[in-house]
């Protein structure tokens, strides 16, 4: 088959997918940037744009509710994506040395990971629960005083990583366990011959042929946890006060709770900016090193 | 040599490795017990203080109550009818589009990855504005496509990335000598490509089936009317009285994990291989 005929036959199987994707994604993100510089009124069953002529980045971004939004979306990320690649990398770890167990090991472990967000959200809500929930009672007879968990800002963060760690440690740990089982045997043969102990060659064996693949899991994280909504939704509505409110919240709530169709456009819009730059960002940094080491 | 004498006994099984996977095991379950056990307890039970690691009179009132009351059925079968459909959708998508991807010529490939990468995880909020005013232009709020549509396109990225890393892994030999045999691409790609490339199916399909059965924020806002609500949906409403009615919440979670259970359970394996085969050649 001639190298033209191949190329068309590739469009054909690509074009409906790549359409599909495009309708529902990039053209909507180009109608949300079109709507963050309008106003918009809600008639029934539609909507009718007033005028082109509003800008809401302006107010939107010298806003405090903004700015702790903000702040709250980067730490949440920071924290949880740093816990769950130590954690998932090291669960990963054991799995691979488990041996017999690793099937049953590896399906209580993917449990949390499939539960639907809202179900983990209402669970952890239960055993977080002031008066009789089954954290707060173990809290309480190690503490010696019953705590409020969801109620102070500093313990309502804490709690919200943890579920999220709960949740989302296994998909770190699959794909670096994925990656764990591509390692040639021969790599760790040659770092027994030069003597090398356990710590000397996960650090300088395992590590580095680990590091693609857990580029790509940490990029994943991080897009999913700065888009966090569910889980604070559900969990802590955001509270207390605003201490747990995402930037998926906050555009929640200026859309649906206010009406405020132009400016929560531009709070979606400026959320996905942050997105992509990080990733972009990341991406570049991430290649920069890689080719510093000698590998593609 | 220091090589280690055999340990005996109970020492064989306390090690570092052992302890580790005791601890996924403990750490993973324990909460989802909690959910099981409390789902079996009485209205009185199940707030009381200290909690009980089993349920002193076990019941099925929580179940009775989810189904009848809640019409938690009803949205189960919304549910399986959205993530069934959004899962074939995007297998039968991702699969030509991985293909090309993969084994034809097309021009600005690498771009086209990344671009995919990213779409994959777009911020759904970013998304939300525009396709709720689209969709109620349309009409499409509170029906069926207005869901599975969206959700065919969010997951189509990572299932096409599955595919098409999958799809450099498999062997070339066979679709060539279907070829020459004289069947063109539109022939041998479903027939004989499609059965080669079953656990990258797998794992796509999967991680599709887990997404648009966990999907909550256009779920909510889409189809927020009780006929059309999904489980996620059903669930987080639940809680919009002053007192959260657990028992029954729980009966109504644990009927819902059931069917991901059982799907993670079956698919295990293929969820890592699949994962293998193409993790790291993208």
């Amino acid at each position: 088959m001639s190298r033209r005929r191949r190329a068309r036959t590739g469009w054909l199987f690509a074009s409906p997918a790549l359409l599909t994707v495009a309708a529902v994604t990039v053209f909507p993100v180009l109608f949300s940037v079109l709507l963050s510089f309008a106003d918009v009124r809600l008639e029934y069953g539609g909507f009718r744009i007033l005028s082109l002529t509003g800008d809401h980045y302006a107010a939107v971004l010298s806003s405090p509710e903004w700015r702790q939004a903000l702040a709250f979306t980067f730490g949440f990320t920071a924290v949880t994506v740093l816990l769950e690649l130590v954690l998932g990398t090291a669960a990963a770890l054991v799995l691979e040395r488990l041996g017999a167990a690793r099937g049953r090991v590896l399906a209580v472990l993917l449990l949390p990971w499939a539960l639907i967000n809202v179900v983990a959200a209402q669970l952890w809500g239960y055993l977080y629960n002031g008066t009789y929930g089954g954290l707060t009672w173990l809290c309480t007879e190690i503490l010696g005083h019953q705590p409020d968990i969801l109620g102070q800002p500093a313990s309502a963060m804490a709690a919200m990583v943890v579920v999220d760690v709960w949740k989302t440690t296994p998909f770190v740990a699959i794909v670096v366990l994925a990656g764990l089982m591509l390692i040639p045997g021969d790599v760790y043969e040659a770092a027994e011959i030069d003597g090398a102990g356990t710590w000397t060659t996960f650090w300088k064996v395992t590590l580095p042929q680990l590091r693609p693949i857990m580029a790509i899991a940490v990029l994943f994280r991080i897009l999913q946890a700065f888009g966090i909504f569910d889980l604070p939704f559900v969990l802590t509505q955001g509270g207390p006060g605003t201490a747990t409110e995402s930037l998926a919240i906050l555009g929640y709530k200026t859309l649906f709770q206010n009406l405020a169709i132009g400016r929560g456009a531009a709070v979606a819009t400026t959320t996905a900016a942050i997105v992509i730059s990080c990733c972009l960002l990341f991406l570049r940094v991430f290649r920069a090193q890689a080719d510093e080491g000698g590998r593609g | 040599m220091n090589r280690r004498a055999p340990a005996s006994g109970i020492r064989r099984y306390v090690n570092a490795v052992n302890l580790g996977g005791l601890a996924i095991v403990v750490l993973s379950a324990l909460p989802l017990y909690w959910m099981i056990v409390s789902s079996f307890k009485g209205p009185g039970e199940i707030s009381a203080d200290p909690p009980t690691p089993v349920p002193k009179a076990a019941t099925l009132g929580n179940y009775a109550e989810a189904f009848v009351r809640n019409g938690i059925g009803r949205y189960l079968f919304n549910s399986v009818l959205v993530a069934s459909v959004s899962t074939v959708a995007v297998l039968g998508l991702s699969f030509f589009a991985g293909y090309a991807l993969a084994r034809t010529p097309l021009r600005g490939r690498g771009a086209l990855m990344t671009a995919l990468l990213m779409l994959s995880v777009f911020p759904p909020i970013a998304l939300v504005v525009p396709l709720f005013l689209l969709e109620r232009q349309l009409g499409l709020l509170n029906s069926y496509a207005g869901l599975i549509v969206p959700y065919v396109a969010l997951n189509l990225p990572f299932a096409i990335w599955i595919m098409r890393n999958y799809l450099v892994g498999v062997p070339r030999e066979l679709e060539e000598a279907a070829t020459v045999d004289g069947a063109g691409p539109l022939r041998t790609v479903p027939t004989v490509i499609a059965p080669l490339a079953r656990p990258g199916l797998f794992t796509a399909g999967i991680f599709t089936f887990t997404a648009t059965w966990s999907e909550f924020l256009l779920a909510l806002t889409f189809n927020s009317e009780d006929g059309h609500r999904t489980v996620p949906v059903g669930i987080a409403l639940f809680t919009s009285q002053y007192t959260v009615p657990y028992g029954t919440l729980f009966a109504g979670a644990v009927a819902a994990t059931v069917p991901i259970g059982v799907l993670v359970m079956i698919f295990r394996r293929s969820i890592v291989s699949g994962m293998t085969s193409g993790a790291v050649k993208g």
